[in-house]
């Protein structure tokens, strides 16, 4: 197979003018680089430059064409901390490469580094790291919504397995799902107005849907094996899931509506669980267990051939915005890959903060 | 489902009362208008039986030493109860007999080995198997309480074989304040 590796378009970063000038241009070069599109260049070179003036309530930022002279956008991007510098990055991103950026979005994971499994959000360069629960209890399998204002996740507060919704704004937390049996693995439909769930409330592991205001759960799978992980195709219309129906864990597609035709995506692989669907729709990651060692791959929806990206480990990825870059744990450590050429690097969230698995994404 | 011979539909009926004679007695039930319930009968013919909640705390309500010998364990990725096991939940069932005021609460575990919600759910399928195993001996259903912990509450810690065929298991507990 032929590994895709797009020629970099070089940015040149500067003047950034505001009394944080130097720390907004190494965030701001960071972000770029981990596009694996973009090499950031010092100020006066590269094909493109970008300038921008920080203050404490917002950046104003501009993209100059540098062959052509033009200017491509001259824009505010508010809010404090972090966030502007995010979306410029993000608005240059799209700028020259004409694929979303990813560096505004938020990451939410779990680490055990008190000694219990609670539930963090982070940027998606691992910095602000902070815990939003405190419950000494088993918290597990988080999921974004794609705006990024929700989240949902398992918690045994109760003494059993219930989903839970936080309101990322207002702090709200909410039981959503406490049926008999576990409530687990939730994961949001593309307009948040959902999630698929699975819940073992009628004698075995299935998946359900349910709307987050409440009410019944809707039934997707029937089948004497376990369901697990559900994930929405980016139109709302199909979730992709794991069975262990005929042995070991593989990976099935169907409707999102009621019960359907199980659709099985052969990966060439025994043990296949933990699906996400990419957000251009073409791509399943999964994760896979090889010779005693568990993989990340990716599936193909279009070719239907699946191919490994990982081979010194990896569990749980979660796809960006870009549709390119996966999030994945391995031994406890945060890892961003990316899936054209296979590379990875790790990602430095605080030295405090470890045990860290089940990455999420906002999208 | 209206093609259903009788005898089945009988079975579904009594597990469908049974589930609502445990419905009453839990804390938790579900969102919706159901309650909790089953949502529909049909569901049954998977074979298993509904999980059911007690409105006792897990955590302080329950305790493991009387019948920590039956601990009953498990090949890896499997939820069928080995052959070797099944004399321990002989036992549990004749400690039934002579404790019929007593109910048990199922913690079915999972090795540290794979992902957190396939290993939630091996463990709820391993829990559900003792459950209905204890109900093949006649051990009633209303006084069994199941929960699955997946892989985040192993016996023993480390990355050995030995240490995950430990992990791999359904502890029976003894409710000790209903």
């Amino acid at each position: 197979m032929v590994v895709r590796v797009d020629a970099l378009v070089s940015v040149g970063i500067g003047p950034i003018t505001g009394p944080q000038g130097t720390m907004v241009t190494q965030v701001l070069s960071a972000d770029l680089r981990r596009t694996s599109m973009i090499t950031p260049a010092a100020s006066g070179s590269g094909e493109y430059q970008a300038s921008g003036d920080y203050s404490g309530t917002g950046l104003t930022g501009r993209l100059l064409n540098k062959k052509t002279g033009a200017e491509v956008f001259h824009q505010t991007f508010n809010g404090t901390g972090r966030a502007p510098i995010h979306e410029f990055a993000d608005a240059i991103t799209q700028a020259v490469t004409g694929i979303p950026g990813f560096a505004s979005s938020k990451l939410a994971f779990i680490s055990s580094a008190t000694g219990s499994k609670e539930l963090y959000l982070a940027d998606i360069d691992g910095a602000s790291a902070r815990a939003i629960t405190h419950d000494n209890t088993i918290s597990s399998s988080p999921s974004l919504s794609r705006d990024g204002s929700k989240l949902a996740y398992t918690s045994y507060k109760s003494g059993y397995a219930d989903v839970y919704l936080i309101d990322l704004s207002s702090g709200n937390r909410t039981r959503l799902a406490f049926f008999p049996g576990i409530n687990s693995g939730a994961s949001f439909s593309p307009d948040g107005s959902q999630i698929a769930l699975t819940l073992s409330k009628d004698g075995n592991p299935e998946i359900y849907t349910m709307p987050i205001s409440g009410g019944a759960p809707n039934r997707i799978t029937r089948t004497r094996g376990s369901e697990t992980s559900p994930s929405w195709s980016p139109t709302g219309d199909r979730l992709v899931y794991s069975s262990d129906d005929r042995g070991s864990p593989q990976l099935f597609a169907s409707i999102s509506q009621g019960i359907g035709e199980l659709d099985h995506l052969v990966t060439g692989n025994s043990f296949c669980t933990k699906p996400d669907w990419s957000p251009d729709g073409k791509s399943i990651a999964f994760t896979t267990r090889l010779g005693g060692q568990f993989q990340i791959g990716v599936y193909d929806v279009t070719s239907r051939m699946a191919k490994l990206v990982t081979t010194g480990g990896g569990e749980n990825p979660a796809w960006t915005r870009d549709s390119r870059h996966l999030l994945y744990d391995n031994n406890g450590h945060l890892y961003l890959l990316d899936t054209a050429s296979s590379t990875h690097q790790s990602l430095p969230v605080d030295m405090s903060v470890t045990g860290c698995s089940e990455p999420t994404v906002s999208r | 489902m209206n093609k259903k011979c009788l005898a089945p539909l009988l079975i579904v009926l009594t597990f469908a009362l049974a589930a609502c004679d445990d419905s009453k007695k839990g804390n938790y039930t579900g969102q919706g208008n159901d309650g909790g319930l089953p949502d529909d009968t049909v569901n049954l013919s998977n074979g298993g039986i509904p999980p059911a909640r007690g409105k006792f705390n897990p955590e302080t309500d329950v305790s493991y030493d009387t019948l920590q010998a039956d601990t009953v364990y498990f090949a890896f990725d499997s939820s069928t109860i080995p052959g070797s096991e099944r004399g321990k939940l002989q036992n549990v069932s004749e400690w039934m007999k002579t404790n019929p005021d007593h109910s048990l609460y199922l913690a079915g575990h999972a090795d540290k080995r794979g992902t957190a919600e396939y290993n939630r759910a091996l463990g709820e399928r391993r829990a559900l198997a003792v459950r209905e195993y204890l109900v093949g001996l006649g051990v009633p259903a209303a006084s069994l309480f199941t929960n699955s912990y997946g892989a985040d509450r192993p016996a023993v810690e480390g990355d050995t074989e030995a240490a995950y065929a430990k992990n791999r298991r359904v502890q029976v507990g003894v409710v000790i304040r209903p």
